[in-house]
Formats: C-alpha cells, sequence, structure tokens
C-alpha cells in the first residue's frame, strides 16, 4: 500500500515537472532581449552622487518621456533620433567625465543599446547605465 | 491503483484540450528591411481551436518604439486571427529583438511572449564616430575608417565638413574600405564639426563628429 502511494507521487511528480523541463529544454538556445552589460558598467544612484558634478546624465528615453520629466541638466539621446541628436551630446561631453545613461526602469533596455553604441561607435570611455533607470533615480531625489 | 493513475491522467488531458488557449503559428518573426524602410512590421498568427472563447487582458511591447494592435478583443471558438507588431526602426542599427507580451484569460497559460527580430542592414560601418582633440594638442590628423557592409556596393564616397576648421582627405584602401583624414586648422579653440559620409548614388547620409574639446578639469 505503502509503495503504490509513493508510485503514484513520483508519477505526479513527473507530471508536474515534465512541463517545466520541456520548456527549459526549448528556451535554452533563445536569445535574451536585453543587451548584455558587465556589471562593472553599471552605476547605482549613490554611486552617481559621489561623482558630484562630474558627470554627464544622458536621457534614453523616447522624447515624449524626456519632454515630461528628466534628470536635471540630463541631455536626450535616443535611437530614434540619434544622428540628430548625438552632435548635441557631444558637443557637451568634454574629457574626464563621466557618463550616465538612463531609461525608465530595471526591465528597459534602451539605455544599455545607447551605452554599447556610446562605448562601441563613438568609442567614449567613462559609459554607464544606471542601475534601476529613472524609476531609481526619482526613489532617492524626490 | 493503475485504474485510478489512468484515469487521473485522463481526466488532466481532457481538461487541457477543452480549455480556452490561443494556438500561435509562430511566436518568433524574423525581419530583413531595406535600408529606405522606417518601420518593421510582424504579423502573429493565431487561432482559437478550444470550445471556449478567449479574451485579450493586455498586450505590451516591451520598448516604447514598438506597438502592438489587437484584431479583436475576444477570439470566438475556431476563429483565428494575428496580432501586428509594428518596430519602428529611426536610427537604430544591427540586431534588433523587441518582445510582445500577451495576456489572456487562460488560467492555465495567460501569458505568451512573442519575439519580433529585427536584422537592420547596415550599408556603411563608421568607426569611430567621433573624434577629438583637447585644447593645445599638436593638430596631427586622426583617422576614421569606414566600411561597406556585406550585401551593398559602394565605390566611393563623399565627405563634408560642416566646419572650415576641419581638413578631411578620403582615401579608397579597395575592398569596400575608405579611410578619412580629420585634421583640424589648430586647436586653440572649442570648435566642432560635422562631418557628412554620402555614399555614391545614395540618398542615405552618415554621420561623424570632430571636435576640440575643453582642457579637462582634475577633480
Amino acid at each position: 500500500m505503502r509503495s503504490s502511494l509513493v508510485w503514484q507521487v513520483l508519477i505526479l511528480a513527473a507530471l508536474a515537472l515534465a512541463p517545466g523541463l520541456g520548456q527549459a529544454i526549448y528556451f535554452r538556445d533563445k536569445i535574451s532581449w536585453r543587451s548584455a552589460i558587465a556589471p562593472s558598467e553599471m552605476a547605482t544612484v549613490d554611486q552617481t552622487r559621489t561623482w558630484g558634478g562630474n558627470v554627464v546624465w544622458v536621457d534614453a528615453r523616447p522624447d515624449d518621456e524626456f519632454a515630461r520629466d528628466h534628470v536635471p541638466g540630463a541631455l536626450s539621446l535616443n535611437e530614434d533620433r540619434w544622428n540628430e541628436l548625438l552632435p548635441q551630446f557631444l558637443a557637451v561631453w568634454s574629457p574626464g567625465k563621466k557618463i550616465v545613461v538612463y531609461c525608465s526602469s530595471l526591465s528597459c533596455n534602451a539605455s544599455r543599446e545607447v551605452a554599447r553604441r556610446l562605448r562601441n561607435e563613438a568609442q567614449l570611455p567613462g559609459v554607464f547605465v544606471l542601475e534601476g533607470g529613472w524609476e531609481a533615480w526619482l526613489k532617492k531625489n524626490r | 491503483m493503475k485504474t485510478y493513475i489512468v484515469a487521473f491522467a485522463l481526466s488532466i488531458i481532457i481538461s487541457l484540450s477543452a480549455r480556452a488557449e490561443l494556438k500561435w503559428e509562430r511566436t518568433e518573426i524574423e525581419l530583413h528591411p531595406t535600408p529606405a524602410d522606417k518601420q518593421a512590421i510582424g504579423h502573429f498568427k493565431y487561432q482559437d481551436p478550444g470550445k471556449t472563447p478567449v479574451r485579450f487582458k493586455s498586450v505590451h511591447a516591451s520598448c516604447g518604439c514598438t506597438t502592438a494592435q489587437t484584431q479583436k478583443d475576444e477570439v470566438p471558438p475556431g476563429q483565428s486571427g494575428e496580432i501586428t507588431a509594428t518596430f519602428n526602426i529611426g536610427d537604430r542599427t544591427g540586431t534588433q529583438i523587441k518582445t510582445v507580451t500577451v495576456e489572456t484569460d487562460d488560467p492555465t497559460n495567460s501569458k505568451t511572449v512573442l519575439t519580433l527580430k529585427t536584422i537592420i542592414p547596415q550599408q556603411l560601418e563608421i568607426s569611430p564616430t567621433f573624434v577629438f582633440w583637447k585644447q593645445g594638442d599638436k593638430p596631427d590628423p586622426k583617422t576614421i575608417t569606414v566600411k561597406v557592409g556585406k550585401e551593398f556596393t559602394v565605390k566611393h564616397i563623399k565627405v563634408t565638413s560642416s566646419s572650415p576648421d576641419f581638413q578631411t582627405k578620403v582615401e579608397e584602401k579597395g575592398n569596400g574600405e575608405f579611410k578619412i583624414d580629420i585634421q583640424p586648422q589648430e586647436t586653440n579653440n572649442v570648435v566642432a564639426s560635422t562631418l557628412t559620409i554620402q555614399p555614391e548614388d545614395s540618398q542615405k547620409v552618415f554621420y561623424a563628429t570632430a571636435r576640440i574639446t575643453n582642457t579637462p578639469v582634475v577633480q
């Protein structure tokens, strides 16, 4: 009787586990839609505070969200109008300044993409992505 | 005891087949827009093979650059339809992966993630897109390399500087590669120039920036 019960439990557990296993196998090669980024290229709001005025803030969100509100002094640089906005950003940047890029929240990807292009295409040093984005900045500053 | 297990398993199978669930033709679409395209559009087709209607609760794109539209709020049993995902290319480059999360009232499989992969063709690859000199630096020339994308043929490029403070010289290296030398007249003043790079016989324009920057402040 006891062994029969154990078998039933095992069979039920196997049935419950099957969809999860199937999904894990099916999705194992799927590409993540978020760009990979090294932890050293991320910065927290507290960390950026210690950098004082030595920071250029870059807002990677769409134009309408930037127009609504943004980090004081931030420059808009999004991929919708990259060619138009990049020269405006480069006119403000100077060597030695840290660049902190943010988008809406922890789950957005725009800041990672903008940071990647600043590093790879413009070959700028000291580019960081703000952890938690605009939401995290708001929490700590307002 | 075996009979109980078989009966239990059968009841699960029957209840699964009877439930309302959308069957997607594909949950991943790869698009290859032309350089002139401003949008890439993916059509995710679905069908409700069950016996009850399926209602969409939400359709949410992963990025502000993508919009997703359903044809209807509810899918009657046996009917099909599609979700149209529109990705605005803007000035994006390379491979772009955007997702659309669809939530339905199906209690067992309420969430489906649709993936739109867009391969944006790159006619010219410019590296770097920014060159600078610090104030007081020797005004030596700096080089920008331009490589033509695999699927394109460009024999000549035209480079113009928005400021007479910078001189440019183009050298054709062959094999779809060009070298642009940029040289400032002097580096005493903070000046900038937008370099316009245009492939011959093409409407598409590419940009690079040259600038004399302030001397950095030591902190």
